[in-house]
């Protein structure tokens, strides 16, 4: 070990900085000791000390800085110098991302906070949404496993205060333009949305965007809001604030079929609506819902399609003939022993939609969460038949992201599934939101690809369907999505119900052929 | 009243102590004649009260060096057997409204800056800093150059000091705070700027006073950049010894580590402590091949000034200390930004510049570090288990602590309830 | 029902305070909203005699 010495006559260190230097450079490899420091009697004698005061340095005063070390080499040293010099140069101030531990002192800091989004686990939302509501916020609550009674509690204080709620298990609200939680970013329009279902509220949105009209406000009350123990609260308040809203001129409600207290109540609301009201509530009556003078609409894709009747604006889906037709070129493919669909669903309306397009064309289709429990696969890793699986599931995020936001939960399913020579169509959902995947069709590309290839290799052909839920204004635009889908030779179809039933529509034909050959 | 509104109403008025108090430095005296309670034979040692074979080694040798400076036994050997035999009474500093840094002690003889809280009329002290000797009674180290230092303080420069505060008719602890504002201080670890402004304050004084080493006097002063810490110190156990007289109070009033353990005072219960193991200080050493290994847990009673909300509560304010703890800018800031978290009010004389003028915060409320689950950060040195200062940076204070606190005030406002209930 | 607040949000400009991941903070910022971001932990670290004591107490934030 040689003694090294850099000597910067006149330059001035401050001693907290020489200390910070002498600890960054006993860390440098191959020097054994080293010493920053001023060149004051008291460093001298350190040095002295430590037999590393050369002639050199005994001549410098207290205004030279002085870097000494005991290193390998001179190669060494001067590594060691560049990282002290690197370190002080690139360490200008950073800015600091500002946080807070409570709502309450955020609000100090921040009066003009009006929205508190609130996604923490279940069991504590009651307490936090509660701060927030005291604190004069409306809330829109991602949270879900939320006890039904806490949610009553905070809807009711929320009702009290005459704040919003949106939630718990509020998966989509588009408040003044901008998209929360897991919603899409959307036109602003004259539609303002009220569900129970996150999904169906992006859909019917996102079809509003695309055919280029827009919404005012989503306001999205958490599934559970409409069961009769929680009294779709959030939905009345709901419709009461779309009513009164100035900027909106329609309403859509969308729901799963109400508690019945609660859908007497929405209707007699709807019935004293003084705005045209389309209204998607899954198993209730047509002519109950018309009785309530809305618009009624049969399923997700249907209320966006009511929605634009009202300002007049044809928008074009896929209809039942054209998928058969295209069904018709697509079977053609297929080889003798594949006849099985496996879809792979990141959220559960979704699955459930395709889920009841499929059972009539294809019979039963077995699920982690079946429409029928006799249905219900074993297990979720192991498909059979027809089987569709909902990635979004507890027993898949546990612990763990939505799969909108982190997809790879899906991911090892495509090669899985294509592995199987009876399955000849996969379905797979995309779903575009701010906070999700930056590219979720091109996470998948390439395992696409690969389970192409290798069905290939065997002399198989499997169809892949897909659908984009989102909008050309998300941040992974639509359109793009679409494209990197088509390019990678995936069917894309307008929405998750007209790729089902094309799948359906496939499998059935297939079964079909394959009993005309025997 | 409910229990909860009275905590608060407590913690309101010593949250108004805490900004309110005007600490005043007064004067240096004998430790044995100012400080109430001590006796030719305590000596006050930083950190709670712990047990005499627990005293962690440079503290033992501070406690054997100031046993052999007031004359009362001749070698270490017959120090320490005079501590075992209870001959001496160790105490806690804060026990007694002083503050001992580091591995300081003191004992009767010791000349200790006198600081009264005009508002509240507390008294608090501290001995003096002993200036940038490294060697010194304050880092665990004894011999008889530091007996010789010892006795200098004792005879001519603690005895100068004293007189030139006097004929300054005091010198107010807030002004130097407030003039120093912006100067980069976070007034734990490092306060050049408010030691400065202070020897300004006193060198005329110095000037004017009877003593014959009065050029060796102002040198010494002159050549400390830390000398206000003490001073500060001396300050903060000025006001504390009011807020501890209130009951329900869940605010920390004193705090300080032994070395093995480290406690916390509320102003409930006064000089009760609540501690657990001492958390060590994590930061940068001084010298290179000090490990973790070589220094002992959190010691000294110098983050009182955390207590009044410098140090790392106000690390915004003294950036340059971050480099130090091999931490930087954005750390600073996040720690003064938890410490407002967990505080209950603000002191608006010394505003940070570069924090849009905000004040620092003080009054750390034990309800609040438990509930928001936000620690504290202390600054501090850490110290060589052979004595001497291992290296600086910084420590959360430990959850434990508050918990065990908010068990004492919890009881308190049971047995308060009880006894209301029972007339 | 009066809507007053409601439509007091629908008016403003969306001011944002995100309990939970920042994710979703980052998402808002985005979009050119703004966002207070709240770093959550449980209160107390879901130690039940802390909460029992700190509602006797007071102090919950």
């Amino acid at each position: 070990m040689t003694v090294f010495a850099n000597i910067q006559k006149g330059r001035y260190m401050d001693s907290l900085e020489t200390l910070f230097a002498a600890s960054l450079l006993n860390e440098q490899e191959g020097v054994s000791l080293g010493f920053v420091g001023m060149a004051t009697p008291a460093f001298q004698k350190e040095l002295e000390q430590a037999g590393m005061l050369t002639e050199e340095i005994r001549q410098c005063t207290g205004s030279d800085t002085v870097v000494a070390a005991q290193c390998r080499d001179q190669a060494a040293f001067d590594a060691a110098l560049a990282a002290l010099n690197s370190h002080s140069t690139a360490d200008a101030p950073r800015q600091t991302e500002e946080s807070f531990v409570s709502t309450r002192a955020a609000v100090e800091k921040h009066p003009e906070a009006n929205l508190c989004s609130i996604a923490v686990p279940g069991e504590y939302a009651l307490s936090e949404v509660r701060k927030a509501l005291n604190l004069g916020l409306h809330c829109v609550v991602f949270s879900n496993n939320v006890p039904l009674e806490d949610e009553r509690a905070m809807k009711e204080l929320a009702r009290e205060k005459g704040l919003l709620c949106m939630g718990p298990d509020c998966g989509v609200a588009n408040i003044n333009g901008a998209a929360l939680v897991l919603s899409s970013i959307n036109n602003r329009g004259p539609f303002g949305i009220c569900g129970a279902s996150g999904t169906g509220i992006q859909h019917v949105a996102a079809i509003l965007h695309e055919a280029g009209t827009g919404v005012s406000q989503t306001i999205g009350t958490g599934g559970n809001d409409l069961k009769d123990q929680v009294g779709g609260i959030t939905m009345l308040m709901g419709i009461d604030a779309l009513e009164a809203d100035p900027e909106t001129r329609y309403i859509a409600l969308i729901s799963r079929k109400p508690g019945q207290k609660v859908l007497d109540k929405i209707l007699d609301r709807v019935r004293r609506c003084r705005k045209p009201v389309v209204a998607l509530l899954m198993g209730c009556e047509r002519q109950v819902v018309e009785s309530a003078g809305a618009v009624w609409a049969e399923n997700l894709d249907d209320c966006a399609l009511k929605c634009l009747e009202l300002v007049g604006i044809r928008y074009p889906l896929a209809t039942e003939e054209q998928l058969a037709q295209l069904a018709q070129e697509q079977v053609g493919k297929l080889s003798k022993g594949q006849k099985y669909l496996r879809g792979l669903y990141s959220g559960g309306t979704y699955m459930d939609e395709a889920a009841g397009a499929l059972v009539p064309r294809v019979g039963r289709v077995w699920s982690n969460c079946p429409l029928d429990l006799a249905w219900k696969l074993e297990d979720s890793y192991c498909s059979r038949e027809n089987s569709c699986v909902d990635y979004g599931e507890e027993e898949f995020t546990l612990g763990r992201p939505h799969p909108a936001i982190d997809p790879s939960i899906r991911k090892p399913a495509i090669l899985r599934e294509a592995a199987d020579p009876e399955v000849a169509v996969m379905l797979l959902d995309f779903i575009l939101t701010p906070p999700g995947h930056p590219d979720p069709a091109g996470y998948l590309l390439e395992d696409i690809r690969l389970a192409q290839q290798m069905a290939e290799n065997e002399g198989r052909h499997i169809i892949f369907i897909a659908s984009v839920l989102g909008t050309t204004a998300d941040l992974q635009d639509l359109r793009q999505q679409q494209q990197k889908l088509e390019q990678a030779g995936v069917i894309v179809c307008q929405t998750n119900y007209r790729a089902a039933v094309l799948a359906g529509a496939i499998i059935r034909l297939k079964k079909e052929r394959d009993a005309d050959e025997l | 009243m409910t229990i909860q509104q009275r905590v608060d109403a407590a913690n309101q008025k010593v949250a108004q102590m805490l900004t309110q108090g005007r600490p005043v430095w007064v004067d240096v005296q004998p430790a044995g004649q100012v400080i109430p309670g001590m006796t030719s034979h305590t000596i006050l040692v930083p950190g709670p009260p712990i047990e005499i074979g627990r005293i962690t080694p440079p503290i033992r040798t501070s406690v054997c060096g100031a046993v052999i400076h007031e004359g009362l036994a001749q070698t270490p050997a017959q120090a320490w057997e005079m501590v075992e035999r209870g001959e001496i009474l160790i105490r806690s500093s804060q026990d007694y409204g002083a503050a001992n840094a580091a591995c300081m002690v003191t004992s009767a003889s010791m000349p200790v800056i006198v600081v009264e809280d005009k508002t509240y009329g507390g008294r608090g002290y501290a001995p003096l800093h002993p200036g940038p000797n490294p060697k010194c009674l304050r880092w665990g180290l004894y011999d008889e150059e530091v007996e010789q230092d010892l006795r200098w303080f004792r005879d001519v420069y603690g005895p100068a000091l004293g007189q030139a505060v006097r004929l300054a008719g005091g010198i107010d602890v807030i002004t130097v705070l407030a003039k120093t504002a912006g100067m980069g201080d976070e007034n734990h670890n490092r306060q050049p700027a408010a030691s400065m402004y202070l020897a300004l304050q006193l060198i005329p004084w110095l000037l004017q006073i009877q003593s014959p080493k009065k050029d060796r006097v102002i040198t010494h002063l002159a050549a400390n950049d830390r000398f206000f810490l003490h001073v500060m110190m001396a300050g903060v156990e000025s006001i504390t010894q009011s807020c501890k007289q209130v009951p329900l109070s869940t605010v920390m009033v004193g705090m300080g580590g032994n070395g093995v353990e480290f406690g916390i005072q509320m102003a409930g219960t006064g000089n009760r402590w609540y501690t657990t193991q001492a958390p060590k200080i994590q930061g940068t050493f001084l010298k290179a091949g000090i490990t973790e290994a070589d220094i002992v847990g959190y010691l000294g009673d110098s983050c009182v000034t955390e207590v009044y909300g410098l140090g790392g509560m106000s690390a915004i304010a003294g950036p340059a200390y971050m480099r130090l703890t091999g931490s930087d800018y954005a750390e600073a800031r996040s720690r003064t930004q938890k410490a407002r978290t967990v505080s209950l009010a603000e002191h608006t004389f010394a505003p940070v510049p570069w924090e849009n003028y905000a004040g620092f915060p003080v009054g750390v409320d034990a309800r609040k570090v438990v509930g928001c689950n936000v620690l504290p950060i202390s600054h501090g040195g850490s110290a060589l288990r052979a004595g001497g200062q291992a290296g600086a940076g910084a420590a959360e204070l430990p959850l434990e602590c508050f918990k065990e606190a908010l068990r004492g005030i919890a009881a308190q406002a049971r047995r308060i309830q009880a006894e209301e209930e029972a007339k | 029902m009066n809507c007053d607040k409601i439509l007091d949000l629908f008016r403003s400009e969306l001011v944002t305070v995100n309990v939970g991941p920042r994710l979703f903070a980052t998402a808002l910022e985005k979009q050119g909203y703004a966002a207070i971001q709240v770093d959550w932990k449980p209160a107390a670290g879901g130690d039940a005699e802390m909460i029992e004591i700190l509602e006797l107490l007071g102090g919950l934030d």
